[in-house]
């Protein structure tokens, strides 16, 4: 398969004759190899689980972070290449004070979204005097998180700058047995409570590891609290609810 | 015969000042925002009808005074602003969000001023009528009432007197109302123009007096007997606009 | 011939550099990021606030020319100007106080403005100068706060966030910006205030006031301030100041906004009218005698007009 793409995979900003942009592919690829991230929403909030593969008793699984605030009303879990998302989520965060700044209200989660997925395909070339931007597409997905006056919403970007709003999504390398367990279990009045424990088991499943309060973690947006993440405490409180 | 240089000197001059005036009064669930429409120069009218007040959205009107071409240039861009964020963000843009979005375009000249006063009135998120003034550079404030223009020094402190009741004491017993019924408030804007006309060279020919009601205002009812009113609205929102247009003395 | 069909052709080279030109000129409004999600974000759209800037040879002179200073009352623009605050460090945090009026040369433009600027739940600047320069960059330094909160995980700093604005208000030196601010809070070190002007001056200290009222609020601050302060006796200190300033100060007065700063961030503890408090006092405030602050009441059958029993019986 490779020796029929050699052609038209090298530039990343050249159309192969079938019309598709193989490294915009070969970058979403890279996903499947990240760990699992799981968000859910629900009329109560939304929430976002993400698998840590601690690979060593000497590595601090706290030091690993795959959940970021982006403003206190949004949240954003990835998976992929995580140092490609901090790029991404620091615009985010950019476009959201700039939003508050120049408006004096909170961005809405899809204008949010819709600014990280427009960096997501400034790669390639620069127009005249722009940023430096990257060389090649971004390696992650994210899961974006958000309350509104829409209320609660999630939304999934990928490498090619397309995003998707869903009630429940998974991403990563357990995200195709991740994604029907959701199909399954997800329901329109599901509770922030079950959508917590949903996703540690849909987690659970799909992790090598035995899940433990070192190995995920738990995030939420609420409209009350905003985004949070939960402490060890909380999260352990979940793991035996489960 | 030697030719003798004279110093010569150059200035930039782009400001000049067109007179008017602009007064907007919040209510509780409506805002009235007014301004005569007489534009003059010197001591020279130009026109006797320049609007200086516009409708922004269904729920957001704009009045601008100082220099005429700047205000219209201003108002042009802030539409153009109103429209782009429509198209970002699928949404009218709230009331305080075009307020604050004023103050960074006015500051954004910092350093070459538009020469504008403006008011902003409207209907906030939770119903409530609101009127928000400006200096030229962008310092702005919400607050019930605010006079600008020409005849500034003239009408605030007739509105201070009426509206917040400044050096007013209550009957014994009884206190000031917080909010003003719609009649009380058009009578009031109307006889701060008829005034400023009378003892104000820069104030007369028209008067347009817009009203923006909240969302099922009860205010609405009191227009029924008011001569000379057009609605302006655009949405079935909820939101409405009325405009009143008047004449003024025009000596 | 040859050099009309060039003018209005649109492929030569030529065309080409007028094309670029011409988006040079236009690309400080009218720019591509004006479109995009980041929805027209205007002057801000590249992350940092770009200015219009007349095309004359000496841009400063042209603003000092046709926007208001104190010197020059007469000219169109009437920036606002703000007039008496002050701040204090002491046992129990900060105390902010300020007056509410602007004046425009001698108009009284606005008695209600908001002077102590809320910067986030923790930081509060202060207004004196230009009204428009104080809001806009400090709302602007408050954005600037809430990132660097995002991507340290934890609060900054008042001496960073002050010296970010000090640095900020440098680099726009002898443009004409008017801005005299305390920037106060609290922080790992404790309560903290910070004097930052638009001269580029940064200091830190237990007690500032600035504006054309400062010089009668220090009287009575200076009198009356000592580390080891109540904060009830804080509090009535900062009242009797800005009454002092908006009684002596012309430029100065109508009402004083009162704010406390604690370990768990700021505190609004009230509007003083200054008539009232000349008049009637603060009312039943903590810290207060409930007498009123002007002196006709305090030295009532002890003055030239209505002097003591004593003294006339002598």
């Amino acid at each position: 398969m490779f020796l029929t793409r050699s052609e038209y995979d090298r530039g990343v900003n050249t159309f192969s004759p079938e019309g598709r942009l193989f490294q915009v592919e070969y970058a979403i690829e890279a996903i499947k190899l990240g760990s699992t991230t799981v968000g859910i929403r629900t009329p109560e909030g939304v929430v976002l689980g993400v698998e840590k593969r601690v690979q060593s008793p000497l590595l601090e699984s706290s030091s690993i972070e795959k959940i970021m605030e982006i403003d206190a009303h949004l949240g954003c879990a990835m998976s992929g290449l995580t140092a490609d998302a901090r790029t991404m989520i620091d615009h985010a965060r950019v476009t959201a004070q700039n939003h508050a700044f120049t408006y004096d209200e909170r961005i809405k989660v899809e204008s949010v979204t819709q600014a990280v997925c427009d960096l997501a395909l400034r790669f390639g070339e620069s127009v005249h005097d722009e940023d430096a931007m990257m060389s090649r597409p971004f390696g992650v997905a994210l899961l974006i998180a958000g309350i509104d006056e829409l209320g609660p919403q999630l939304y999934h970007t990928d490498p090619s700058g397309t995003f998707v709003r869903y009630d429940a999504k998974a991403i990563g390398s357990g995200s195709e047995a991740a994604q029907s367990e959701l199909q399954d279990k997800w329901h329109k009045q599901i509770t922030l409570q079950e959508a917590q424990i949903l996703t540690l088991r849909v987690l659970k499943q799909v992790m090598e590891e035995k899940l433990d309060q070192h190995n995920v973690q738990l995030a939420q947006v609420t409209p009350t609290k905003g985004f949070e993440i939960l402490d060890e405490t909380r999260l352990q409180e979940v793991i035996e609810a489960m | 015969m030697p030719s003798i240089e004279q110093p010569q000197q150059r200035q930039f001059n782009p400001y000049s000042e067109n007179g008017g005036t602009i007064l907007a009064i919040a209510g509780a669930d409506f805002s009235v925002i007014a301004g005569d429409t007489r534009q003059s120069e010197g001591y020279s009218i130009q026109t006797r009808y320049a609007p200086k007040v516009f409708r922004l959205t269904d729920r957001a009107v704009l009045a601008v005074n100082g220099f005429a071409a700047d205000g219209n240039m201003f108002v042009k861009k802030v539409r153009q602003r109103l429209e782009w964020y429509r198209h970002a963000h699928a949404k009218d843009m709230p009331l305080r969000a075009i307020a604050r979005l004023i103050q960074t375009m006015l500051y954004a000249r910092r350093f070459f001023p538009f020469y504008v006063y403006n008011i902003l009135g409207g209907i906030e998120e939770d119903g409530t009528g609101a009127v928000y003034s400006f200096d030229p550079v962008g310092s702005y404030e919400r607050e019930a009432c605010r006079a600008a223009g020409a005849a500034q020094s003239l009408v605030q402190p007739f509105l201070d007197n009426q509206i917040y009741f400044k050096n007013q004491l209550p009957a014994p017993g009884t206190s000031h109302p917080a909010h003003l019924p719609l009649s009380t408030v058009l009578s009031l804007v109307i006889d701060s123009f008829t005034s400023a006309t009378e003892r104000h060279i820069e104030v007369g020919d028209g008067l347009e007096i817009y009203i923006v009601f909240s969302k099922g205002s009860t205010s609405l009812q009191g227009l029924a007997s008011v001569r000379g009113l057009q609605e302006v609205t655009t949405t079935d929102d909820g939101e409405r606009v009325f405009v009143i247009r008047r004449e003024l003395k025009k000596d | 011939m040859n050099s009309f069909a060039e003018r209005f052709s649109t492929t030569t080279a030529a065309s080409h550099m007028r094309n670029a030109q011409k988006l040079a000129e236009e690309d400080d409004e009218f720019d591509g990021t004006m479109w995009g999600s980041s929805a027209g974000f205007g002057s801000i759209a590249k992350g940092v606030p770009s200015f219009t800037v007349p095309a004359v040879a000496d841009p400063t002179a042209f603003l000092r020319l046709h926007t208001d200073d104190h010197a020059d009352p007469s000219c169109r623009i009437k920036i606002q100007h703000g007039t008496t605050t002050l701040a204090f460090r002491f046992q129990g945090g900060v105390i902010v106080a300020v007056d509410s009026r602007a004046t425009a040369g001698s108009y009284i433009a606005s008695g209600t403005v908001k002077k102590v600027i809320e910067i986030n739940p923790y930081l509060l600047g202060t207004m004196a100068g230009g009204a428009a320069d104080c809001q806009y960059w400090e709302t602007y330094l408050g954005m600037h706060c809430r990132l660097h909160e995002l991507r340290n995980r934890e609060r900054i700093s008042v001496s960073a966030a002050s010296k970010y604005l000090s640095n900020l208000v440098y680099s726009y030196k002898g443009m004409g910006l008017s801005m005299g601010t305390m920037i106060c809070g609290w922080d790992k070190t404790g309560p903290a205030v910070f004097y930052v002007d638009s001269d580029g001056t940064r200091l830190k200290g237990d007690l500032f006031s600035v504006g054309s009222g400062s010089t009668f609020a220090y009287g009575v601050l200076d009198q009356g301030y000592r580390w080891d302060l109540t904060d009830e006796e804080a509090q009535e200190l900062g009242r009797r100041s800005i009454y002092a300033a908006g009684h002596r100060d012309a430029f100065s007065g109508n009402s004083c906004n009162l704010y406390h700063v604690k370990e768990d961030g700021w505190k609004f503890i009230g509007n003083y009218d200054i008539s009232k408090l000349h008049y009637d006092g603060p009312g039943n405030v903590p810290g207060s005698d409930g007498r009123p602050y002007g002196y006709d009441i305090r030295v009532e059958g002890l003055s030239s007009t209505n002097a003591p029993e004593v003294a006339a019986a002598a």
